[in-house]
């Protein structure tokens, strides 16, 4: 009986440490709309979108969708566990804060996935980001770009310090390339505003 | 499981968390500034007409964000925005102002704080260091329409002393990192928040 409970509360021991110093699996936080972006999408001039289908490109594996390993530990998103989701979710806050959400709106925005890495390796940590939008009005498509983002930084050689700031390093890539949509000209004469 | 090999259980888990918590924290006493201090509400140049705002708050480590230390920190930075005389209302739609906080911890120029944990650690706290975190909060309130933005901005530190060292200059101890860390933004906000009132074009 007391070698019995002496295993069970080493394993108990043993496995509460170890979710102390490692945690296998961490999600990203919610995105936020940024102050960069909603100026900008105020400047636009544009009209409000709607948003279409979010889901990673045709022919990458799948796993590029659910996760990103950062010295064994996985960052994934909290939509589904799945990156394109917290893309499409990136743009409806950001668009919502600036007033151009409207779900009825025939200019539709789509997206798929076609990069998603980070590491982060001692040294210089490194992460990108690349994604394909598409604009349509009914059948008319209107703006089909593929951008991407990317950041290197300063990375530790400890785990506990650099694996969170790897991770909000990639996290802050959602919220870059949106920016670098709502920036290029041709997306915003896509959804510009109707003449009076 | 009997009842009393559940608590025993439920014990060590709790005892185990606590120790490792030591462990991981160290032998650290923590310090808040002095040269960014408390500036009451009562100092705030007064809003005629107090309009709503859409509030958002964001930690960052390094310039990328942290999303745990922003919900930490959230509920405390919309109570003091709330609180602060400024605002009709801090829960504005999309076509009221908005008002960011940006609260981002940056490292000490040429100091590794890991290394000199270490260095204290490997000589069991003989070798003491005083690690300085810096941290610089950024306001932004963008009027609503298409008005220009408004920043202002505000600096803080948190000195941490590990092992056998004195007590850091101009610096008030804390009762814990939570404290330090709380005192901290409560300061820091208050100051941008205090610049963001005298502001010719604010409301």
């Amino acid at each position: 009986m007391t070698a019995s409970l002496l295993r069970k509360l080493g394993l108990a021991l043993a496995a509460t440490v170890a979710l102390q110093l490692t945690g296998c699996a961490t999600p990203m936080g919610a995105p936020q709309a940024s102050i960069d972006n909603t100026t900008k999408l105020r400047a636009a001039a544009i009209a409000p979108a709607s948003l279409g289908s979010f889901t990673i490109a045709p022919g990458k594996a799948a796993g590029m969708d659910q996760g990103v390993s950062l010295r064994g530990t996985k960052v994934h998103s909290p939509y589904n566990e799945s990156f394109s989701q917290y893309l499409k979710e990136t743009l409806r806050v950001e668009l919502d804060a600036a007033g151009l959400l409207d779900p009825a709106s025939q200019a539709v925005i789509s997206g798929t996935l076609t990069d998603s890495e980070a590491d982060a390796a001692i040294g210089t940590g490194t992460a990108k980001l690349g994604a394909r939008f598409v604009v349509t009005r009914g059948q008319t498509v209107a703006y089909d770009r593929t951008l991407q983002a990317d950041a290197s930084w300063e990375s530790s050689f400890v785990g506990a310090v650099a694996i969170p700031l790897a991770a909000g390093q990639y996290q802050g890539l959602y919220r870059k390339l949106a920016g670098q949509l709502f920036d290029d000209p041709e997306f915003r004469k896509a959804l510009a505003r109707p003449a009076l | 499981m009997s009842t009393a090999f559940a608590r025993t259980l439920r014990r060590a888990a709790v005892a185990t968390l606590m120790a490792g918590s030591a462990l991981l924290t160290g032998c650290a006493s923590f310090y808040v500034d002095t040269a960014t201090r408390d500036v009451p509400v009562a100092q705030l140049k007064k809003v005629a007409a107090p309009k709503p705002v859409a509030f958002s708050f964001e930690f960052k480590s390094r310039g990328a964000p942290n999303p745990r230390a922003t919900e930490f920190l959230q509920a405390q930075v919309r109570d003091q925005v709330a609180g602060s005389g400024l605002f009709s209302a801090v829960n504005g739609g999309s076509d009221s102002a908005r008002l960011n906080v940006e609260l981002n911890n940056v490292p000490k120029e040429g100091e590794n704080a890991f290394g000199k944990g270490f260095v204290t650690g490997l000589t069991f706290g003989v070798a003491g260091n005083v690690v300085t975190d810096l941290y610089e909060c950024k306001i932004t309130y963008l009027p609503p329409g298409q008005g220009a933005p408004l920043v202002t901005t505000a600096r803080h530190a948190i000195h941490t002393s590990m092992g056998a060292t004195g007590e850091p200059a101009n610096a008030v101890k804390s009762a814990n990192m939570e404290d330090a860390i709380r005192t901290m933004t409560r300061q820091i906000v208050a100051n941008a928040l205090n610049d963001l009132s005298q502001q010719a074009t604010f409301n």
